[in-house]
């Protein structure tokens, strides 16, 4: 070893320098190696730790101490079973966050499921039937089929007709109104059982304007309301009352028959 | 370190129920090593009773460029032996070092050794046994 090379800190390294130099995992004795490499000091120390662990490496293991690592498992691994891995609370964790998840997509598919042009809208208007008052409205009493007349002269509302279902209906009165997005509304107030009717503009492309149409009746529920909807020269008719399906399935029912 | 295999094998059990019982109580030490640590110190507790050999003063010899083959010549229980009658903590530091599968740190951390420590342990067990073996096997120190 050149001492005059070496500091005292790279000597006292190099005197345990590894045997085998892959398994240097320090800078500092990376450095004394490459400082010492060369010297014959050096190489005869490791030439005796080699042969030195070789030889340490040819003890015999006594037969007695061989048995305490036999090659059988002191601790027999475990066996992975699926109800060992549910109790795992990061795997019940990631479970009950995938079910919650799972259950809001579900809820959100059969909510949307029977989605249409203007469902938005029709459901909007349902909140506000449940919430509006007669004194709201102009009194009129009249059949519900003679006031697209009066829409078109008063309010100039081009097809805001009510289908052939609901003509005949007697009003008691009804209103034209603009919702948030500047769309004009027409509400109708019927005596037959207090059911309300909506005429909206049905929903454009954004980019071509063509009226988005859909055929027959679709129907919406919302806070304990229910409405049925059609598409009709661009303006979609809604009829709306407290209640099921069913109740408003008789009505367009009764009038194809 | 012992010398006694039945000793050895109640060292080694004692060791490993400690260290069920830590993980039993989820205690387990974080530092890597500490069963081999523990180890140890059994054994140094379990050969304090024991005879103790006389400190000798032992003769040092400058490593040869013919030692690896001098230890070529030895029959592995011979090393065994002469590793196990060094002194502690002598006697833990060559047989670690040259067991070859600790890196000096480790080592360290095991015997509770300053760097410092170790290679003057070192350096003493390879001159001492350099000596030893200029008397075990002259003929090739003389080549």
């Amino acid at each position: 070893m050149k001492a005059q090379r070496l500091s005292r800190a790279q000597r006292t390294l190099l005197s345990c320098a590894p045997i085998n130099e892959e398994r240097i995992r320090d800078r500092s004795m990376r450095a004394a190696l490459s400082r010492a490499r060369g010297s014959k000091e050096f190489a005869n120390q490791q030439s005796f730790d080699r042969a030195m662990a070789a030889l340490v490496d040819a003890i015999p293991i006594p037969p007695e101490t061989a048995e305490w690592f036999s090659d059988k498992d002191f601790f027999p691994a475990s066996k992975w079973t699926w109800k060992k891995m549910m109790r795992n609370p990061a795997v019940l964790a990631v479970g009950i966050a995938v079910l919650v998840i799972a259950g809001v997509f579900v809820f959100n598919l059969l909510n949307h499921l029977n989605d249409f042009p203007g469902s938005a809208t029709a459901r909007k208007l349902l909140v506000l039937a449940s919430s509006t008052r007669p004194v709201l409205l102009d009194p009129v009493d009249a059949d519900a089929g003679t006031l697209g007349d009066l829409f078109f002269m008063k309010h100039g509302l081009e097809h805001y007709e009510v289908p052939p279902e609901f003509a005949d209906f007697r009003t008691i009165g009804c209103r034209v109104f603009e919702d948030e997005e500047s769309r004009r509304i027409a509400q109708i107030w019927l005596v037959e059982k207090r059911m309300q009717l909506f005429l909206f503009p049905a929903e454009r492309n954004m980019k071509t304007g063509a009226v988005l149409r859909f055929p027959g009746w679709r129907y919406v529920q919302q806070e304990g309301w229910t409405g049925a909807v059609a598409e009709h020269n661009g303006v979609c008719f809604m009829a709306a009352l407290r209640g099921r399906k069913d109740d408003l399935i008789r009505y367009i029912s009764e009038a194809k028959e | 370190m012992l010398g006694d295999s039945r000793k050895a094998q109640e060292v080694f059990q004692a060791t490993l129920r400690e260290a069920a019982a830590s993980a039993a109580h989820g205690d387990v030490p974080r530092e890597p090593f500490w069963l081999f640590r523990e180890a140890r110190w059994r054994c140094l507790e379990e050969s304090k009773t024991d005879l103790q050999a006389e400190p000798l003063e032992m003769e040092e010899y400058e490593i040869t460029p013919e030692a690896s083959l001098q230890i070529e010549q030895l029959e592995p229980a011979q090393l065994a032996i002469w590793i196990s009658s060094a002194p502690e903590p002598q006697r833990t530091a060559l047989a670690l070092f040259y067991l070859n599968e600790f890196d000096y740190g480790e080592i360290l951390d095991l015997a509770d050794l300053k760097l410092s420590e170790l290679s003057r342990l070192l350096v003493m067990g390879r001159r001492q046994f350099q000596a030893w073996l200029n008397m075990m096997a002259p003929q090739i120190s003389k080549i």
